[in-house]
């Protein structure tokens, strides 16, 4: 049993399904992983079957950098293995029940993304100037749907450094006719005057109501409080996860580099490669700076977030 | 014996039929306004819907009361109160027929999962389809309930201001200054005088230029007929006097699913002088004025009034040349409102979420 166990690897797995399809998200590829692993072993006990995923859990968080809506999805995976086993007695039809439905997993996810967008649509009027931050399948998909139904507006979006991903969104933008101008980072202040709204994607959810995305996501809600313009955050409903950070770096921190320094005057190639390598992926953005949240459970307000997780988990 | 009850089958109908007709007319002219009566009106109107309608299954009758709710709505649709109405019968409805479901079906445990949205993820359509299946037992047994539960609405609405009202002494003191902007709210009124038989107290109304003055005017006879201290002001003044001022105190049209409101025309203005100088501002208002809608854009629900009551059209010259308006009502932030007295409880706006979630359907938000 061990050893078959160590012989599926479920980082690859995880990684394969992150690969063949790009339009899936890191916790709806970790439970499909999840469900390959069920779907593999053969188990007599409910207790053994919690084990190896939690095991596996484990492994895929320790493997993968940046993970916490990957968290948010094994935690929830876990949480409704459990809850089926006490409601059913019954795993083995739980788990067939489960292998079955991998698909089913897949497509409602990605379902999520378009009803999201259906109620995002009365966010977004003609005349509107929005700003987005780096690349977020969410609200490119919300966006899209904007022009398919013929609402005028044009969009500024943020370069993002280090990983540059502003511009892939530029870029898919442009080809469905959206104008779009792409920014500096540091020019948010500058034209935040000019915007009327703020639209962020999300990698997870907090108990608090904020947010955990791209790094510049901070920067960008509070000039855009102080500016008065509404910040909406479009997320789907599982990545809500249970963290309550309290401060930026009660996150785990990818990348402990970044709040050190050096005095070395040789570093290599000083004016990209430090920053691309020491800087930290993402932020956390407070409750209080943040609007509203448009979910495909409905558009919620902070508190919302905290009834729906005290729901999951009692 | 048959032809007779199809007879007064089509009887029926066409009675229903010409009362939603002539509702659907009155509300078109304005002849209904205003929350309460609207709100009235409209379960009245549903109540006679239900009583006629036949169902074969449960989701019929939603199907029905969704149509005939849209409709009802269209017909003002800055107003409300009209489709929220709709949404608490709707989830009365359902309400109504799960709890036959689960008394049946017996095994309340798999009914009970409580279905979220992120375990709908991972829940077969199979599950839900056969939870839906397990009910083709009684069906016209419910249409008393129903109709018990509409009479409870109704009774709920009438008595909304009476419940509110019981609240006010705990929130006025002894020779407090209290400011009030919708002197066409009954519901501050009442809240007002019922206190006034245990408090004495002053009342600055603001005059609401230029739709509410007649009314501003009235409110301040009928405090000072029951010895309040009654003095109407203009709108100007309502910063400079804001220091003395200890509560604001307001009524609304509607209140958001965000904790915002659409109040009378000024209100917004009036809190933000409120918040400057930390005054508390309470908020009176039934839960039948608590709409499941969040505000996607504040200046579509705001409706325009009459631009003669503010630039006379006889000023020619003037009119050509200048852009005119009237607004309405006020989309205020929730930041602004410190606390809702309903007739619930206090809550703050925070909260009205959850209200949201107690009161109405997710899936009857969009009618």
């Amino acid at each position: 049993m061990s050893a078959f166990i160590e012989s599926f690897d479920i980082v690859a797995t995880y990684r394969k399904f992150l690969k063949d399809d790009p339009a899936m998200t890191m916790p709806v590829a970790a439970i499909e992983a999840l469900v390959v692993l069920l779907s593999k072993t053969s188990l007599s006990t409910a207790s053994e079957l919690i084990d190896i995923l939690a095991k596996a859990v484990q492994e895929l968080k320790g493997g993968v950098k940046n993970s916490i809506s990957l968290s948010a999805g094994c935690d929830m995976f876990q949480r409704f293995v459990l809850r089926n086993i006490q409601e059913y007695g019954d795993w083995e039809a739980c788990k067939q029940h489960l292998v079955t439905n991998g698909g089913l997993f897949l497509k409602r996810a990605k379902e999520s993304r378009f009803k999201i967008a259906e109620l995002g649509l009365s966010f977004i009027r003609d005349d509107d100037t929005i700003l987005i931050h780096s690349h977020s399948r969410a609200v490119t998909e919300l966006l899209l749907l904007a022009a398919r139904r013929h609402v005028r507006f044009s969009v500024f979006v943020t370069e993002s450094r280090p990983t540059g991903e502003g511009r892939v969104t530029a870029k898919t933008l442009r080809e469905h006719g959206i104008p779009v101008r792409v920014i500096a980072d540091g020019a948010v202040g500058y034209v935040i005057q000019k915007v009327d709204k703020v639209f962020v994607g999300a990698e997870g959810v907090a108990e608090s109501g904020g947010i955990i995305n791209r790094i510049g996501t901070y920067q960008i809600a509070v000039l855009a409080k102080d500016a008065n313009k509404p910040v909406y955050v479009v997320v789907e409903s599982h990545k809500f996860v249970r963290l309550f950070p309290l401060s930026p770096f009660d996150i785990p921190d990818d990348n402990p580099a970044s709040t050190t320094f050096s005095t070395d005057p040789d570093l290599p190639d000083e004016d990209y490669d430090e920053v691309l390598h020491n800087s930290p992926l993402l932020d956390f953005t407070s409750d209080n700076l943040i609007t509203a949240l448009i979910t495909d459970i409905g558009v919620l307000t902070s508190n919302g977030v905290s009834e729906e997780l005290i729901k999951m988990w009692y | 014996m048959s032809s007779s009850s199809a007879h007064t089958g089509r009887d029926k109908e066409k009675d229903l039929n010409t009362h939603i007709e002539s509702f659907l007319a009155q509300m078109k002219r304005r002849q209904i306004k205003g929350p309460h009566d609207v709100a009235l009106a409209t379960a009245q109107l549903l109540l006679r819907v239900v009583s006629a309608a036949r169902w074969t299954h449960i989701d019929q009758l939603i199907t029905q009361i969704k149509v005939v709710g849209k409709r009802l709505q269209s017909a003002q649709p800055r107003e409300l109160t009209c489709g929220n109405i709709v949404r608490r019968v709707l989830a009365l409805i359902r309400e109504e027929a799960e709890d036959t479901d689960d008394s049946e079906s017996g095994d309340g445990a798999s009914n009970s999962l409580l279905i979220t949205s992120m375990f709908s993820l991972l829940q077969t359509d199979f599950d839900k389809e056969s939870s839906r299946e397990s009910s083709p037992g009684e069906k016209k047994d419910l249409k008393p309930y129903i109709i018990e539960g509409i009479q409870e609405l109704i009774d709920e609405l009438r008595n909304s201001s009476e419940s509110i009202a019981g609240k006010s002494v705990e929130m006025i003191h002894e020779n407090e200054t209290i400011l009030t902007a919708t002197p066409n709210s009954n519901t501050v009124l009442k809240f007002l005088l019922r206190a006034a038989q245990k408090r004495k107290f002053t009342v600055l109304i603001a005059e609401v230029f230029p739709n509410d003055i007649e009314m501003a005017h009235r409110f301040a006879m009928k405090l000072s007929e029951a010895g309040i201290e009654a003095t109407v002001i203009t709108d100007a003044m309502v910063y400079s006097i804001m220091g003395r001022v200890g509560k604001v105190i307001l009524g609304t049209c509607a209140v958001l699913a965000n904790g915002g409101l659409l109040a009378t025309a000024g209100s917004e203005m009036i809190c933000q002088c409120a918040n400057a100088h930390r005054t508390p501002v309470v908020v009176c208002t039934g839960i039948y004025k608590l709409s499941p809608m969040y505000p996607f854009d504040t200046e579509s629900l705001v409706e325009v009034g009459d631009t003669g009551k503010v630039l006379n059209f006889e000023e020619g010259n003037l009119v050509e040349k200048v852009d005119v308006v009237n607004p309405l009502f006020d989309y205020v932030p929730p930041e602004l409102v410190d606390i809702y007295i309903t007739n619930l409880g206090g809550f703050s706006p925070s909260f009205m979420y959850r209200l949201v979630l107690d009161n109405y359907r997710q899936e009857d938000v969009k009618l």
